[in-house]
């Protein structure tokens, strides 16, 4: 059984119009312009991990209200197992809208949603109860408002207390605390901040700096989005710099979410190797980033994208 | 050959031996289930909890039981048993007796459980007792309405 955990979890739904202006009322009539689908960092991993054949995989987190079994069947839709505390308050809903004349997205994020103090504590104990069966435990995204910062930090404890390894994907305050259970894999994420450890971050040298402090405070292995690289820093203080080439973007949607699923594929594959496990999940992103899809296909489309990814060992 | 884990809803959703009967009512009324698995801290399937077993506790004369301490006679004593017993662990209305089917078990001996045992729900479990998610009686008539077309 492979976990993974979010807690903020959403409903995201995709428009797609011609022009999105003011005051212009829009009607949709081709099904293909409007998408809906279960949206949140861990899920999609989740549903990564299912389309490169593992039998069980499951997502542990918060729904709320109606929307919340509307939501989960769609997540039972993609064959991942759920595992949800419900509770009072809706769960919340994303909505893009994606315009072609001009070319534009426009993002409504949501986060009104909040959860009462039962039901954090009975997702610490749901998660216990339910994480016996895995050995690397993916916590990724935002947590929702009414959980204390030290949610993550918990919940790493109970995995250390299990001998279980974490991969953590996690930004801002709830990353700050997490670090002193010590995770074995950090991924910082910047979409509502560009600070790392409350410091901002802009060159090169400073995502290098932020880097080692987070080793510092707990982290084994960080892995630093930079761009459209990754600075790869390795337990034994070495330090990485991953990139693709002759690439051509035309979708990030679904890219980082691609990189943590495929990295864990690798290691259940091929056994931990920190570079080639990295290699391989950047090969995952890649192949989502030039196509225009969200989740992956399977390993031979991420085998055909490994070439164009470099490792260079930068001086410390 | 037609699995079980082909055609089962895969969820874990569950309550815990320890739970309260409140947690597990608030729980069926939110996940608009009217049993749920009960597990242990491990999460092994241990047996499972009726909305009717919980009513039969707080309503015995409609069931036919003889505690006569106990015989209730309007919706207002039933809510005032239920408040008696809300906080009293899951463990002690469970059923334990409960028919579990294996993820690899053919779908055709679905269909015989729920007809001698008039199960709506079956709960699936792996090899090692671990919950994996249940089975319904309609998802039991999609398996049919498949084999049919």
């Amino acid at each position: 059984m492979i976990t993974t955990v979010t807690l903020n979890p959403s409903i995201d739904r995709e428009y797609f119009i011609d022009e999105h202006k003011a005051m212009k009322d829009q009607y949709i009539y081709d099904d293909e312009n409007l998408k809906v689908y279960p949206g949140g960092k861990g899920l999609i991993a989740s549903i990564n991990l299912k389309n490169l054949g593992y039998s069980d995989v499951q997502n542990i987190g918060f729904v709320g209200g109606k929307q919340g079994l509307y939501f989960e069947k769609m997540v039972q839709d993609y064959k991942v197992t759920t595992n949800y505390v419900y509770t009072s308050n809706e769960m919340r809903n994303n909505i893009k809208i994606i315009a072609s004349t001009p070319p534009s997205n426009t993002l409504y994020n949501d986060y009104t949603y909040s959860v009462s103090k039962k039901s954090v504590k009975e997702i610490k104990k749901r998660f216990k109860r339910s994480i016996r069966e895995s050995d690397l435990i993916m916590i990724a995204g935002s947590i929702p408002d009414g959980v204390n910062f030290d949610i993550y930090y918990e919940l790493i404890e109970i995995c250390n207390e299990l001998d279980k390894d974490v991969y953590l994907k996690a930004s801002g305050e709830a990353l700050n605390r997490a670090l002193k259970a010590k995770p074995k894999f950090v991924v910082p994420y910047f979409k509502h901040t560009n600070k790392i450890l409350d410091v901002k971050v802009e060159n090169r040298e400073d995502y290098i700096k932020m880097g080692k402090e987070l080793q510092n405070k707990g982290a084994q292995y960080v892995i630093m989005p930079f761009h459209t690289n990754r600075l790869l820093f390795d337990v034994d203080n070495s330090l990485y710099l991953l990139s693709p080439e002759d690439y051509c973007i035309r979708n990030l949607l679904g890219a980082g979410d691609a990189y943590n699923a495929a990295f864990f594929d690798y290691i259940f594959q091929n056994g931990f190797d920190f570079l080639e496990a990295n290699r391989y999940a950047a090969a995952a992103a890649l192949d989502i980033a030039e196509h225009k899809i969200v989740f992956l296909k399977g390993r031979q489309e991420i085998e055909e994208s490994i070439d164009n990814i470099t490792i260079e060992e930068l001086e410390v | 050959m037609a699995i079980v884990k082909n055609y089962m809803m895969r969820s874990l959703n569950s309550v815990a031996l320890d739970d309260t009967i409140e947690d597990a009512i608030i729980y069926m009324h939110k996940t608009e289930m009217p049993i749920l698995p009960v597990v242990d801290e491990e999460n092994h399937f241990k047996g499972t909890i009726y909305s009717k077993n919980i009513l039969k506790n707080i309503i015995p004369e409609q069931y036919g039981f003889i505690n006569r301490q106990k015989i209730l006679y309007d919706r207002n004593q039933a809510a005032e048993t239920l408040s008696e017993i809300k906080s009293r662990k899951v463990k002690e209305y469970m059923l334990t007796k409960t028919e579990t089917i294996l993820e690899k078990d053919n779908m055709d001996k679905i269909a015989e459980i729920m007809l001698n045992n008039k199960e709506s729900y079956l709960f699936v479990t792996n090899d090692n007792g671990y919950l994996r998610g249940y089975i319904s009686r309609g998802d039991l008539l999609y398996y049919l309405l498949c084999t049919t077309e």
